[in-house]
């Protein structure tokens, strides 16, 4: 029967999570985004503590844990700096595609050698098609943007597919408009050997599926992080003789973005849950995503607003979040493409909307 | 964490769903027509009576047992969720029809609440296995107060053993047909929320008149009703919970239940209706041969995904409940969430049947009729914000 208690496993991982990202990520977000990276200390925190494997098999060290203790984690870890969060995550969301197309074999071949190397970071890119010419398994063209300053592995994704790029990645630093914690840079591939390629297009979904949640529970933290800001703020500066907050309209948008934020976090929950379960889940990361994406939208911008041109200025959070939020919801094929998957199921001819209370 | 449902829920909302098929959607499409709610005597009701629908949930061997966690609290532990999940399939199939359910409606929470238990006894036993349709009812609107409860002017004033009423009430549900109706009043209106009196005014008291069903845009299938009480004399043994727990109360000021079922209620009331709206605008589509354009898709996508996000407001916030745990900042964010989204996919529903919608006869156009008032009853989406908002920002009361 309907129950939103965590597991005591899940709730002690979550909490884990948020000492770790308030003790290490939060105080030091500008250094990170100045650095470019988290320094060694940090990462090797993180490392000791163990949360960057709970999804890996037990076979790599991991704690073959779901989807659920996941998007706890980068929730957490968003919540303070979702720069840092994508750059101590050596494999990131390319972690999926090669579980789902590869499996153990993949893992061993690609993840191991890589979490083998400090600082090594994998990269997951969406269709690369338009912009990378393929001649007899050597790839050449220029991807736009990566989150990451260096490139050990490249897993790009599409439809029905996914192939690796281990070398001949070259990688152009670029300023990045947000998330540049984790690193920015222009993706060159000269002749670019394809090491793997595997075909199939239920695997290219669910791996799609798992990235969107990736990107969906990050945003969930951003945003949670700006309006948890921002309120705390409304509630300390006055104006008009009251905490700004005691203007209603003002109390109303902090209301409205508490709720935009708890419904985004709701559907990400149901689809962790949905894809822990084994259930069919495409449908259901890709809204998460969307929703995420929108709710983030609304949220961050206002968090910006609500400390006025302070929220401005880089001495403040706020605008940091609103372009983290920007920037996550491009990622692998952005709205536009998660919207073909979140309402796929519609555009059936026939069939019920799967809306009814038991579905 | 689970999101699946008990089989005793699945059942209820197959029974829901089959009466809801057969008869509830006809009847508010009937109502909606006639422009008049289903009449009392309409053998619906009594249909529903031999369904075992339309009871009390107090029952006189818990109160008896003074178990008040069970049957006497309005939040029973175990059954918000249930409840909710049938709320949302009845409301699904019509909302109005759904309220004219017989039953003490929303008049029970406050008697199980406040009543003492002979009251309870008096008011409610015979709602326990009623032998036909009867109604309870609940009055707090005024033509002058509505948001602002304590602003209530309708007089209550002392005289021997008895209480006179003097006031108007507005928009109470079910009025007109009730047994009782649970009125407040005030004993000073200066006092605000402390002058307050609840009291079981019963059918055919003498003053108890004027019964106006008023108009409505939508929720035809239900009479909202505003009457008036003219030196209305009432017993004192139906001022509900006596002298005592008024005078007991008033040290409590501000002392609010920390858990609220009836929000997250009428929150699933909205995904209902918005979910009717979802479904009948997709088969209009698909009827049309326009399921496939993405600017129809992306819409009924993101009404889908809206509502089922609404819906997990709801179901937190009844889980909570469910637990006596504090969900006072949940309950208002679906209360505030779920009719907005409703009122979109009535809204966009409308779009997508085109002309087709301004003719007066699509589900779809009753729909959008209905929906709004899921954002005015038991508190309007600026109350539910400024409850949250006290909760968020310590936002001072107005009063
Ligand atoms: C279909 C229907 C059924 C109903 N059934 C019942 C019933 O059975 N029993 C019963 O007692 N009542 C019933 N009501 C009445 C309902 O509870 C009131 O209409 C509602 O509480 C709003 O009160 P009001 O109409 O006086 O509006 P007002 O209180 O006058 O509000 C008008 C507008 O001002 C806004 N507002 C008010 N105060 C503030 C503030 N401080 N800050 C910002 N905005 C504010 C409100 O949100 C609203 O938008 C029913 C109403 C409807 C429509």
């Amino acid at each position: 029967m309907i129950d939103f208690a965590l597991a005591d496993e899940l709730r002690l991982i979550q909490q884990t999570a948020r000492e770790f990202a308030d003790a290490e990520l939060r105080p030091r977000d500008r250094e990170f985004e100045r650095a470019r990276g988290v320094p060694d200390d940090v990462r090797r925190r993180y490392d000791e503590i163990g949360l960057g494997r709970v999804e890996l098999p037990e076979s790599l060290g991991g704690a073959g844990l779901g989807a659920l203790a996941r998007v706890l984690i980068l929730e957490e870890l968003a919540a303070a700096d979702a720069g840092a969060a994508l750059a101590l995550d050596p494999l990131g969301p390319a972690l999926y595609p090669l579980r789902e197309f590869g499996g153990d074999a993949a893992l061993e071949r690609f993840a191991a050698p890589l979490l083998a190397r400090p600082g090594a970071r994998a990269v997951l890119f969406w269709d690369a098609r338009p912009r990378i010419r393929e001649v007899d398994a050597v790839a050449t063209g220029i991807l736009p943007w990566v989150p990451s300053d260096r490139a050990d592995l490249l897993v790009v994704l599409e439809k029905e597919r996914a192939y690796a790029i281990a070398e001949g990645i070259r990688c152009e630093p670029l300023r990045g408009a947000g998330l540049r914690a984790a690193g920015a840079s222009e993706l060159h591939l000269e002749r670019a050997p394809i090491v793997a390629s595997w075909v199939h297009t239920p695997q290219a979904q669910r791996a799609l599926a798992r990235a969107r949640l990736y990107a969906a529970a990050l945003l969930v933290g951003v945003m949670r992080a700006s309006a948890d800001y921002s309120r705390a703020y409304a509630v300390e500066r006055q104006a008009f003789g009251r905490p700004i907050a005691h203007h209603q309209a003002l109390a109303f948008l902090i209301t409205d973005m508490a709720a935009a934020v708890e419904t985004a976090r709701l559907l990400v929950l149901d689809a962790a849950w949905r894809l822990d379960r084994g259930e069919p889940a495409a449908e259901a990361c890709a809204s998460a995503f969307l929703e995420a994406s929108e709710q983030s939208m609304f949220v961050t911008p206002n968090g910006v607003q609500i400390l006025g041109g302070h929220g401005f200025m880089q001495d403040y959070p706020v605008e940091k979040y609103m372009r983290e939020a920007r920037a996550l919801s491009l990622l692998f094929g952005g709205v536009d493409l998660a919207r073909d998957d979140a309402g796929r199921d519609l555009v059936r001819s026939e069939g019920p909307v799967p809306l009814t209370v038991e579905a | 964490m689970d999101l699946t449902l008990d089989a005793v829920t699945r059942k209820r909302l197959e029974q829901a769903r089959e009466l809801g098929r057969q008869q509830i959607r006809p009847l508010g499409l009937e109502a909606d027509r006639q422009g008049r709610p289903t009449p009392p005597e309409h053998p619906f009701f009594e249909t529903l009576i031999k369904l075992g629908l339309g009871r009390t949930r107090w029952s006189a061997s818990d109160d008896a047992r003074g178990d008040a966690t069970r049957a006497n609290d309005p939040t029973r532990v175990g059954t918000s969720r249930t409840q909710l999940c049938l709320s949302e399939e009845l409301a699904y199939w019509d909302r109005g029809v759904a309220v004219s359910f017989p039953g003490p409606g929303l008049g029970e929470p406050t008697v199980l609440q406040m009543g003492s238990p002979e009251q309870k006894q008096r008011f409610l036993a015979r709602f326990v296995e009623p032998a036909r349709p009867i109604w309870g009812s609940f009055a707090m609107t005024e033509p002058g107060a509505g948001s602002d409860v304590a602003g209530i002017r309708t007089r209550a004033r002392r005289d021997g053993d008895d209480w006179i009423l003097n006031g108007d009430k507005s928009f109470a549900a079910n009025a007109s047909r009730a047994d009782w109706i649970v009125v407040f009043a005030t004993v000073d209106a200066s006092l605000g929320r402390d002058g307050h009196r609840a009291f079981v005014v019963e059918k055919g008291t003498p003053g108890l008149a004027n019964f106006v069903i008023e108009k409505k845009m939508g929720l035809k299938a239900y009479e909202s009703t505003s009457f008036s009480l003219r030196d209305c004399r009432v017993p004192s043994a139906n001022l509900l919970g006596g002298e005592e727990h008024y005078a007991k109360r008033a040290g409590f000021k501000g002392a609010m239940r920390s858990f609220n079922a009836t929000r997250p209620m009428v929150a699933a009331m909205a995904v209902g209706i918005g979910r009717a709206a979802l479904d009948e605008a997709l088969a209009f589509a698909r009827a049309s041969g326009v399921e496939r354009e993405p600017r129809v898709r992306d819409r009924l996508e993101r009404i889908r995904r809206r509502l089922r996000a609404a819906r997990l407001l709801c179901w937190k916030a009844a889980w909570l409940a469910d637990h006596q745990r504090p969900n006072i900042l949940e309950a208002s964010m679906a209360k505030a969430v779920a009719p907005t989204v409703a009122l979109e996919a009535a809204s966009l529903g409308m779009e997508l049947i085109g002309e087709v919608g301004g003719r007066g006869d699509h589900l779809i156009e009753k729909l959008f009729r209905d929906v709004k008032a899921m954002d005015i009853v038991e508190g309007t989406g600026q109350i539910q914000r400024m409850i949250m908002a006290r909760k968020l920002v310590q936002l001072p009361s107005e009063r």
